[in-house]
């Protein structure tokens, strides 16, 4: 006897006539599974039926005039391995590279970690210095949201009741660093993790943070304080003095809030000067 | 001739070894264990039947024990289940046995458990918010107190240029072996059989008996293949449910911990105070005073071996002409305090070692040359009173010093580095007898110890004898065999196995050597040749094929030839004891390591960048073995040095019962460490060696901090040195 | 040979799954119901390494993924005796280097890095190959055997 009954829809329209037909509550919707098999294996979910997005056509990725999109069952392995996303993105390339181990790559997958919602997600944060937005389709047909308010608390979103996420859109390649510390710097969750990159064409900067409940946040004022180009060093060390002081920092087993405070600065004054190298001082 | 292979590559390569988890057996049920939900606390009730009710489902507890024992109950100071009090939670109040694992853990979640909370005693330095006074022996919480002394201390003190006062702390530790707790019982006909995952199959058969209350002769203990030991497979943990699940069944019953069991019930080192004093004139140490608190779990009054043993080695390996130890065994509301790889001597090194270089600076001395000063040489007398014997860390730390030096010249900015030096002594006391049977082809070694990894029995055993015989490699075989047909053997644990096994391979060899002798009718030493693919004995004079040195009853196995060994433990100076029991040494062996490591200045993170041993180990008996051991026991040590902490909530609740937030180190934590023998300083082994298993984790936790402190200034005082330890100890917090 | 796309495909043998419940972990498929027990179980949470397995050739946590979705799929385990050439080939590199001690993580091991190897090349440097082996824990060896079989699969003459 099975807890849950898995469903393979075969096409879009019947997965979301799945999440529809269902009675109270969701269906469990299953990409990689690497994160939802553990709440299922503790017991801390109990779906009766699971809905797996394997068979639908979304292991997609595509450059379109400089912006990048990602199909949500692709898996963060085989993102990892093209070599445009390592040369344009590299920050992303970075945050994909921290997750796990390659063999949970294999399967875990960007449309996984965003619907999940896990607080200490390592691409969360990235994703909203990127300015990603995800493409959700319902029964109303496609629509499209930033990561920032998709994103809403740990382990909750904004996704509708029979809405899935088809992919993820990341609009232009940007210089970007993502820099973390751990206890262990392999196979662990993040103490603190900042991200940042830098947009071109809004000659603007882009700051989140993220290791910490209860989710990875946007530092807009952060990264206004950093000016429309390469930082000189006092306004590098002025950004980073407001991390470390504004951001709300929970303390829980993995880092005091002290500690978390000196890392937010630390880190994000190493992505700033990693983003600004690679950009030859010119981001 | 090359060095020989471990037997066991090419089965646990294609995925043929059978470890305790992969046993199966035909009509199998699978058990569970019914958890305690309070670490203190009084059973109301528990009530099997929901789980009864449910199809196929046995369910025990300790109403069933009388009618499923023959004696009708074992040792009533450690029952199987707690008929009254609770001392630590997830201990087991019931369990439970079913066709399946799922239905088993339904059947377990069914029970129902009515208990009364007590206050827990989860801190042990909630128990003694100062350090404790004389009145520390008479607290309900402290069940072991040791205090042993030594010389004119009031003088010592009093008299001192400088006096030194430094506490420690040190976190508790799980052996993480990867392969969790498991068992295959089938009891029938009055036989007790058990299949297990053990470091030690003839303990298990002891343990079984006395906590059951049956005979030993009717326990029957099979080693499975062992998925990783390092002290926590030592005695028994499951059996003794699996047995009860599969007497009151009537069919085998398998039981196995997931890895979060195995983080919450496994028996291992557990947190302690550490507070040091030393006393300095002219010099050179005068007096040292040691004092520990140690939390030792829910052990047993009068079965807490940990403290006084432990304490062994808070001295170090040092002269000091007066000193005082004193030690508090804390009785906390955690599992039982059990061993872990050279139990609690990296933490007593770490405290030590860090102690003594403190020491030093503070009168000006080079930290690494006033240890070399104070360390102990052949024919010194131990604080306890024991004499010295041959020891190879003034050896080992000379070498290990040019290695420093070379490192420390070529060290880029933000780099350290460290030296630690790390005592430990083999347990050869504990005995056991081995067989040798001598074919016209080879060898073979009968014994009782299942391979745990560390290759000590698979190639340990079969080099000794190649050596004791002269045979080539290919030619020696070892055999394991259960606890109804093997010679007693103790088992893996302490380093014992080459070092105590090895001299009943030796014994033995001498035995097989005279018959050979005689039947040959030489008088002179006898080797083994080998001509045409068959053994041959060679005497001074003559020489004939084994084969025609059988007599008649001999040609379908071979010469039979027995040895054991059953050391008199050495005795310290019980004048020195002031009240407890201490422990003496076997044998010395030292243990150089020099580390190099990054610590990030922002951060306080630590990165090991190189890291060279000095291993004292008398004779190298195998070496590709010995420096597997080194090897490993550097890694393990980096992550009680680093990263391996388990944390308790108040109510303790573990926190981090996961191979996620428990954190062993990964590839990239460690780097491929430069491993040295030091030979010539003879131990209690074969041929003077020294046991491997536990010495080269002892000191790595001291280099670690050692480094740490030469690269940043920071001085930790508590293990780990996670970074944040560090960034604190750098004032960056 | 095309596997059947309800079953699954482990070490070229079709092995079927009648009966199988959807929660089946492909890790449990192969130990407990087809008595391949030469892939591990260590942690169950995707922490510790020793139930990797190839699927289509990448390596897999089968502790963390359920049967019914690589159904259709290649699987390579441990078991027996492979004609996978990475698979040989690391194999043979773990026997000369000695790298393994109790042998409970080898399995996970030796199936990483044949599948870093199917993936990224034996021309991947060795350090790209080092860092994909960090999911996979070992507590005997300290991994300095292990590095030295990583060294040996790369160089070894086909």
């Amino acid at each position: 006897m099975s807890p849950f009954e898995l469903l393979t829809p075969e096409t879009v329209d019947e997965a979301i006539a799945e999440l529809r037909s269902a009675d109270d509550p969701r269906p469990a919707v299953l990409a990689g599974g690497t994160d939802l098999l553990l709440d299922i294996e503790d017991g801390r979910t109990a779906p009766a039926r699971v809905v797996s997005l394997r068979r639908l056509p979304w292991r997609t990725l595509d450059w379109v005039g400089g912006a990048l999109s990602v199909g949500s069952t692709l898996s963060l392995r085989s993102l990892e391995a093209d070599p445009a996303v390592r040369e344009r993105l590299p920050g992303l390339w970075e945050a994909i590279h921290a997750v796990g181990s390659v063999a949970l790559r294999h399967r875990a997958t960007l449309g996984g970690n965003l619907g999940r919602a896990a607080p200490a997600s390592d691409l969360v944060p990235m994703l909203l210095a990127l300015d990603a937005e995800v493409e959700l389709v319902g029964p109303g047909g496609v629509r499209r949201t930033p990561v920032d308010a998709f994103v809403r608390a740990s382990r909750r979103t904004a996704l509708g009741p029979a809405e899935l996420i088809r992919g993820i859109r990341i609009p232009e390649a940007r210089p970007s660093a993502y820099r973390w510390q751990r206890v262990r710097p392999a196979n662990d969750i993040s103490q603190i993790a900042v991200a940042a990159a830098f947009s071109p064409s809004r000659r603007s900067w882009s700051v989140a943070v993220g290791g910490m409940p209860p989710r990875p946040i946007l530092l807009p004022e952060v990264a206004r304080d950093l000016g429309p180009g390469a930082p000189n060093e006092p306004a590098r060390r002025s950004a980073c003095a407001r991390a470390s002081r504004e951001v709300a920092i929970a303390a829980d087993q993995r880092a005091s809030e002290e500690y978390r405070r000196r890392l937010i600065g630390t880190l994000l004054d190493r992505a700033i000067r990693a983003v600004t190298i690679a950009g030859e001082g010119r981001p | 001739m090359t060095a020989a292979a471990r037997p066991d590559l090419a089965l646990k390569l294609a995925g043929g070894a059978r470890y305790g988890t992969d046993l199966d057996r035909p009509g199998m049920l699978w058990a569970a264990l019914v958890p305690s939900p309070v670490a203190h606390g009084r059973v109301r009730s528990v009530d099997l039947a929901p789980a009864r009710r449910r199809p196929g489902v046995v369910a025990i507890d300790a109403d069933d024990l009388p009618g499923l024992l023959p004696g009708g109950g074992g040792d009533a100071d450690r029952p199987i289940f707690p008929a009254n009090e609770i001392a630590y939670r997830n201990q087991p109040l019931a369990a439970v046995a079913a066709p399946t694992l799922a239905e088993a853990r339904r059947a377990a979640a069914a029970v129902r458990i009515d208990v009364a909370p007590l206050p827990a005693l989860i801190d042990l330095e909630t128990a003694f918010p100062e350090w404790p006074g004389s009145e520390a022996a008479r607290s309900p919480h402290v069940i072991a107190h040791v205090h042993a002394r030594h010389g004119d201390l009031a003088d010592a003190f009093r008299t001192a240029d400088r006096v030194v006062e430094e506490t420690y702390r040190t976190s508790g530790v799980h052996q993480v072996p990867l392969e969790p707790h498991a068992c295959v019982a089938s009891v029938a006909d009055g036989r007790w059989r058990v299949e297990t995952s053990t470091q030690s199959p003839f303990g298990v058969r002891e343990d079984v008996a006395s906590l059951l209350g049956i005979p030993e002769a009717d326990v029957v203990v099979e080693g499975a293949w062992v998925g990783g030991g390092f002290g926590g497979k030592g005695s028994s943990l499951l059996e003794p449910y699996a047995l009860l699940l599969s007497r009151a069944a009537e069919r085998p019953v398998r039981l196995a911990l997931d890895y979060r069991q195995e983080f919450e019930l496994g028996r291992t080192t557990l947190p302690s105070v550490i507070r040091l004093t030393t006393a300095v004139r002219d010099g050179r140490i005068v007096a040292r005073r040691v004092r520990l608190l140690l939390d030792v779990g829910s052990s047993l009054p009068g079965r807490d071996f940990a403290t006084g043993y432990s304490i062994g080695f808070l001295l170090g390996p040092y002269r000091a002409p007066a000193f005082e130890v004193e030690g508090y065994g804390v009785r906390t509301n955690k599992p039982p305090f059990g061993p872990h790889r050279a139990p609690f001597a990296p933490q007593c090194a770490f405290a030590v070692e860090s102690h003594l270089d403190e020491v030093a600076r503070a009168v000006g001395r080079d930290p690494v040359a006033f240890r070399a000063e104070h360390l102990w040489h052949d024919g010194d007398t131990t604080p306890f009173g024991q004499r010295v014997g041959p020891f190879g860390a003034a050896a080992a730390l000379e070498q290990a010093r040019a290695t420093a030096e070379r490192w420390r010249a070529a060290a880029p900015p933000g780099h350290g580095v460290g030296i630690g030096i790390g005592f430990w002594s083999t347990n050869t006391g504990a005995g056991g007898e081995v067989r040798l049977v001598l074919s016209p082809t080879g060898l073979t070694i009968v014994q009782g110890e299942r391979e745990i990894g560390s290759g000590s029995v698979l190639r340990g055993l079969a080099a000794v004898a190649e050596r004791a015989l002269g045979l080539p490699p290919d030619r020696v075989r070892v055999e394991y065999l259960g606890t109804a047909d093997a010679p007693f053997d103790s088992g893996v644990f302490g380093s014992r196995t080459v070092g105590a096994m090895g001299r009943a391979i030796v014994e033995a060899s001498a035995a097989l050597r005279a018959t050979l002798a005689e039947r040959l009718g030489s008088a002179g030493p006898i080797r083994l040749d080998l001509a045409d693919g068959e053994l041959v004995a060679v005497g001074p004079d003559t020489r004939r094929p084994v084969r025609e040195l059988l007599a008649p009853a001999e040609r379908s196995a071979g010469i039979v030839a027995t040895g054991r060994h059953f050391a008199k433990p050495n005795a310290i100076d019980e004048g020195r004891v002031v009240t407890g029991e201490f422990y003496a040494f076997t044998d010395f062996t030292g243990s150089v390591h020099v580390a190099e490591v990054a610590v990030d200045r922002e951060t306080g993170a630590v990165r090991v960048e190189r890291y060279a041993a000095f291993q004292d180990v008398g004779t190298v008996v195998d070496r590709a073995t010995a420096q597997a051991q080194v090897e490993g026991g550097i890694a393990m040590g980096l992550g009680i040095a680093l990263t391996e902490e388990a944390v308790w909530s108040e109510e303790g609740r573990l926190l981090n019962p996961h191979l996620l937030d428990y954190r062993i180190p990964t590839l990239g934590e460690v780097p491929v460490p430069d491993v040295t023998f030091v030979e010539g300083f003879a131990g209690a082994g074969p041929f003077g060696a020294k046991g491997l298993g536990e010495p080269p984790i002892v000191p790595v936790p001291a280099a670690v901090a050692a480094a740490v402190r030469d690269a940043s200034g920071a001085h930790v005082t508590e293990l780990p040195l996670s970074a944040e330890r560090v960034a604190r100890a750098l004032k960056l917090l | 040979m095309t596997p059947s796309p309800t079953g699954l495909r482990v070490n070229g043998r079709d092995a079927a799954l009648d009966g199988m419940p959807d929660d089946e972990r492909l890790l449990d498929t192969l130990r407990w119901r087809l008595g391949l027990k030469g892939t591990k179980e260590g942690c169950r949470t995707g922490d510790c390494g020793a139930c990797t397995v190839l699927v289509d050739g990448a390596s897999t946590l089968s502790c963390l993924t359920l049967t019914r979705e690589v159904e259709g799929g290649e699987i390579t385990t441990i078991d027996g005796d492979s004609e996978d050439p990475e698979l040989r080939r690391v194999r043979a590199a773990f026997a000369d280097a000695g790298a393994l001690q109790c042998g409970y993580c080898t399995p996970g091991f030796v199936l990483a890095l044949a599948g870093l190897l199917k993936e990224r090349g034996r021309a991947a440097p060795v350090e790209e190959l080092l860092d994909g082996l960090q999911g996979n824990l070992c507590r005997c060896t300290g991994y300095a055997a292990i590095v030295r079989a990583v060294a040996l699969a790369r160089e070894a003459p086909t």
